[in-house]
């Protein structure tokens, strides 16, 4: 089995057809070493898809992480809607935004056509990447194209996160109505990546975890509004929420699982046995990956430490291994292949394979 | 209940559920009624804010509620601190505050002004995408200074390793003392970084900030004391 089929295994509903776990980057991939190596370096490898696709590329390239990813970074779909963006030229630092735009939808620059508005910004050079990436890698190694929802995108790099949070209380239809007006469009990128390419989405609200807001408004907001958008576009689809899902009693894992994605993807602040025990018992067997520590861990931790943490994740029951988030900039190229290879070892078989036994 | 208790039940009241009027109001009438400005702070606006503060530890209460009760207890601050303004200047340290360079997401940092304030600390506020530069200058200004950093996102943690290199490049580690939180940071981080305490909220923030202010108090004494002592050795020499 090659990654591209494994992974598929896993999102298609037949994970038990699978030779061992996948091991993938559920969010962006890059990193320093594959700038360096494959002459990739941001900002560029940000605005000319030749170069993105070279980058997004190189941790498998490198290290044999088993697939690619674009964009690298959250404000992709916020520029496109006019949100202000430093570059940092001549330097290697994430985008960022320079000011908060608007307070509500009007504010906004929005197209008639959602379908205008994957032609915006830098959308057209991901949409590019992903062909380039389509043709080198297609069905050998699977391409991922990540979207950022809109209350992180929004609440995030649009609006002022401090007085978009008190809308929740004071003026939810606020919130509901960019949700409505936005879905289409953040769906317009979704199914544009898929055409070009690429094997799965997967949506990241890193603004929902239960260290911002509380499961009542997760499932006040979040919930039927990313049930539509994931509803908008094409299986496979994956959700990955940053930050604690599971905390003092509370969880919004099965809100997550409602959401209606293939899988769920979390990282480290919450803990892969809970989130495992929670979703077997909302759906039994529902793909869960995860969740080990891209900095604490992968970067900053020995060989040993991080083979250690691979096996814990891997017997606390995770399908598809995945650093928590992208793999920490700087971190060594022998690092992630260590990790890589340790998810290898460590997962093969996979535990139901080895129940049969 | 006398009066007074049922002015400042009615403060915390309305800082708890986030009212901002209604904290106003309360606020005027504690004014107008003669209340001691600062008793109306400490027994108003900060005892409530230790409350939602633990709601908020306990998941009880979230950013959004958090920020609500914050802009409460602004209103009911902004009508206070005024009349307050001789009896402040006494406090001979300050806490200066930004988000760092790269990054303009002030959520946290504004949550830790306002808990900060409530505490009594005066506050200076950098804004953000605030340069190491801007921070050093602040914060050397005073006699006893603390820099407290902000940063929601990983990306721009190297921001805060900027200002801890500029300040020991200059001599002011232990004089200055830094302290950081956000949404990414980690007492690893601290520790990679070379800050002297993490916050992992606005809780934990105030209770860190008052020992870094007793360290610094004691490292200035310590100070002078050798300073006296190297002088009278001089004195004896001659």
């Amino acid at each position: 089995m090659n990654p591209h089929e494994r992974l598929m295994a896993f999102l298609e509903g037949r994970k038990e057809d699978a030779d061992r776990l996948p091991v993938w980057c559920s969010t962006r991939t890059f990193t320093l070493d594959g700038m360096k190596i494959f002459d990739a370096y941001w900002p560029k490898a940000h605005k000319d898809p030749e170069t993105m696709a070279r980058l997004a590329a190189g941790v498998y390239e490198l290290t044999g992480n088993e697939n690619m990813s674009v964009p690298f970074d959250m404000t992709l779909e916020a520029e496109a809607l006019g949100a202000p963006c430093e570059y940092f030229e001549g330097k290697i630092k994430w985008i960022s935004v320079k000011r908060f735009i608007a307070t509500d939808i009007y504010e906004m620059d929005i197209p008639e056509d959602p379908s205008e508005f994957a032609k915006r910004g830098r959308i057209p050079v991901c949409i590019e990447a992903i062909r380039i990436l389509k043709k080198k890698y297609g069905g050998k190694v699977p391409v991922t194209g990540i979207v950022t929802c809109p209350l992180t995108s929004v609440g995030g790099y649009l609006i002022d996160p401090a007085e978009f949070h008190k809308y929740m209380i004071k003026e939810p239809e606020r919130i509901h109505r960019i949700y409505e007006t936005l879905n289409p469009y953040y769906a317009a990128v979704a199914n544009a990546f898929k055409e070009a390419g690429a094997d799965v989405i997967v949506f990241t609200e890193e603004g929902a975890s239960l260290d911002n807001i509380s499961p009542k408004h997760f499932d006040q907001f979040v919930k039927p509004h990313l049930t539509e958008l994931i509803g908008m576009v094409k299986p496979p689809r994956v959700l990955h929420i940053c930050g604690s899902l599971i905390s003092r009693g509370l969880e919004v894992i099965t809100s997550m699982i409602d959401c209606g994605a293939e899988a769920i993807t979390i990282e480290e602040r919450t803990p892969m046995s809970e989130a495992r025990k929670i979703a077997d018992e909302h759906r039994a067997g529902y793909v869960i990956g995860g969740n080990v520590d891209p900095y604490n861990v992968i970067h900053n931790s020995s060989i040993d430490a991080i083979r250690s943490r691979v096996k814990k994740v891997v017997a606390d029951g995770v399908d598809m291994v995945s650093p928590g988030c992208d793999y920490w900039i700087e971190t060594s190229t022998e690092h992630i292949r260590e990790f890589v290879n340790a998810a290898i070892e460590y997962g093969t078989p996979p535990r139901w394979k080895k129940e049969e036994d | 209940m006398s009066r007074k208790e049922e002015i400042f039940e009615r403060l915390r009241q309305a800082v708890i559920l986030g009212e901002t009027e209604e904290c106003a109001k309360a606020a005027q009438d504690a004014i107008d009624a003669g209340i001691a400005p600062m008793k109306v702070i400490k027994e108003g606006l900060s005892k409530a804010m230790e409350v939602v503060g633990d709601k908020f530890e306990n998941k009880e209460y979230f950013l959004p509620e958090m920020l609500l009760s914050a802009e409460a207890m602004y209103a009911g601050l902004e009508l206070l601190l005024p009349l307050l303004k001789t009896e402040r200047a006494e406090r001979k340290e300050k806490i200066v505050l930004g988000v760092v360079e790269g990054d303009i997401h002030d959520i946290g940092k504004n949550i830790v002004k306002a808990m900060l304030t409530a505490a009594g600390y005066e506050v200076v506020d950098l804004g953000v995408d605030v340069p190491a530069s801007e921070f050093i200058e602040k914060a050397s200004e005073e006699e006893i200074g603390v820099i407290a950093m902000s940063t929601m996102m990983t990306p721009t943690l190297v921001s805060i390793k900027d200002v801890e290199e500029k300040l020991a490049k200059k001599g002011l580690k232990g004089k200055v003392k830094t302290i950081i939180g956000g949404g990414t940071v980690t007492e690893q981080w601290r520790s990679k970084l070379g800050s002297d305490a993490y916050g992992k909220d606005a809780v934990e923030a105030v209770d860190k900030v008052k020992t870094l202010v007793e360290e610094i108090k004691e490292a200035v004494k310590l100070m002078e004391r050798k300073r006296k002592k190297r002088g009278s050795q001089a004195g004896e020499c001659r």
